[in-house]
């Protein structure tokens, strides 16, 4: 099993929660003896999409820009979970994550086809693949969270997953309490491949 | 950079930040845009800016702040990137929004006492409902930010506007241009977009079957012209 750690909390001291989330994702990972690539995407090289479509249209499956974001796509292609971090913002995704997610669009065709009476790209990289978002949040946000939950669900189903999960964590969760909720989430995906 | 459009003595202000990164030559803009000039010419004073240009230095950042302050309206025009808004957008409304909650705490506040926010978000997919994720997480971040939630306009079939003005784009957005034509009174004069607008803008171009199949013959024939029809399908990282 591969699995890709997108973590897109800020560099510093208020990324905290969120390494340590990925810290937690990676260990139990690896002692399951899982392949982990995780990636600290606010300090990588990452520049905006520019919505050119030359990854669709000129050269398909690669983007026109180079920089940190190509090993990004290579791992999102043959990832069998992916696993995305954040910090809540406005009931989405940091700055950081959605930079990735945006210039990701080499990995879907750019045809359209019909899922679940919608339509959508299909991915250019088929895989029974599972999907897991962890938000964070200083405290409870009912409004923010629900707009999260909804947001992933939306992506999953362009990113054709087989199962979706996502939680929200506030400040000053316990790593101890983490362990056992990801181990939860693994064998779930573990299952449904 | 700011470009203000009328004199701004004595008028309510609106201001359009434009969130695709193809800027003013994009779909959202010629939306935006279209929506500003009725605004304009219903009494408000108006001024742009896109996101690129707000995020390009430090004084273009507190241009677009000194703006946002003055602004009676600010409206948002964006496409929908990844189920939601693209990148450098976000990044956009953290900094309003830090900015804002800071101020609120250390000093008074000294521009209008009310700012109506509103959205127009447009995609490639069929379906306007698509967009819905984006309007919620525009909503929280106007209630996060201390501005009055205005409403949104979404469409659908965003591509088939291919940043042309909507006076050039023909009668195939004619449902478009009056959801623009009835939002503009009520929010020059300080109301919400009104529902008959937003249903208006969310009625499909054409039918859904004949948009999915124009929208893949032309995505061949791009690809073909580009000399990469047989590569359309390739994994290269496999």
């Amino acid at each position: 099993m591969n699995i890709l750690i997108l973590n897109g909390g800020p560099s510093g001291a208020r990324g905290g929660i969120c390494r340590m989330i990925r810290e937690t994702v990676e260990n139990e990972s690896r002692a399951k003896g899982w392949n982990v690539t995780a990636y600290d995407l606010d300090g990588m090289d990452i520049k905006p999409c520019r919505g050119c479509f030359a990854c669709w249209l000129k050269h398909p499956g690669t983007c026109a820009i180079k920089d940190d974001e190509e090993s990004v796509h290579r791992a999102m292609a043959g990832s069998d979970v992916q696993v995305w971090i954040t910090p809540v913002t406005f009931g989405g995704y940091s700055p950081a994550l959605k930079k990735a997610l945006d210039r990701s669009i080499p990995n879907a065709l750019p045809f359209f086809i019909k899922v679940h009476g919608e339509v959508h790209h299909p991915q250019r990289y088929e895989n029974r693949r599972s999907f897991v978002a962890f938000g964070t949040l200083a405290s409870p946000d009912a409004g923010a969270e629900r707009i999260f939950h909804n947001l992933v669900r939306r992506n999953a189903l362009n990113l054709g997953s087989v199962m979706t999960e996502s939680r929200v964590l506030y400040e000053g969760a316990e790593k101890a309490g983490l362990a056992g909720l990801f181990e939860e989430l693994l064998h779930a995906a573990k299952e449904a491949k | 950079m700011i470009t203000p459009t009328t004199n701004p003595l004595n008028k309510r202000k609106a201001l359009l930040l434009v969130g695709s990164p193809r800027g003013k030559a994009s779909s959202s803009y010629a939306l935006g845009g279209f929506l500003l000039r009725k605004l304009e010419t219903g009494g408000m004073a108006v001024a742009e800016m896109t996101v690129s240009e707000a995020l390009q230095s430090t004084e273009n950042q507190h241009r677009m702040h000194k703006a946002v302050d003055a602004s009676d309206l600010v409206i948002v025009t964006f496409p929908l990137y990844v189920d939601q808004l693209p990148a450098p957008l976000i990044q956009t409304l953290e900094l309003i929004a830090e900015r804002r909650k800071g101020r609120f705490a250390a000093s008074p506040w000294a521009g209008p006492l009310v700012q109506k926010f509103a959205v127009i978000v447009q995609c490639g997919f069929p379906e306007a409902r698509q967009n819905q994720p984006a309007i919620d997480i525009m909503r929280q971040f106007a209630k996060e930010s201390g501005f009055e939630w205005a409403g949104a306009l979404a469409m659908g079939m965003g591509g088939a506007v291919k940043g042309k003005s909507l006076e050039k784009a023909g009668g195939m957005v004619r449902n478009v241009v009056k959801a623009l034509n009835i939002a503009a009174p009520g929010l020059a004069a300080g109301g919400d977009i009104p529902e008959e607008a937003t249903a208006l803008m969310a009625k499909p171009l054409m039918p859904l079957w004949f948009y999915r199949f124009m929208a893949n013959f032309s995505m061949k024939s791009l690809a073909k012209k580009h000399g990469a029809r047989k590569q359309a399908r390739a994994r290269p990282y496999c």
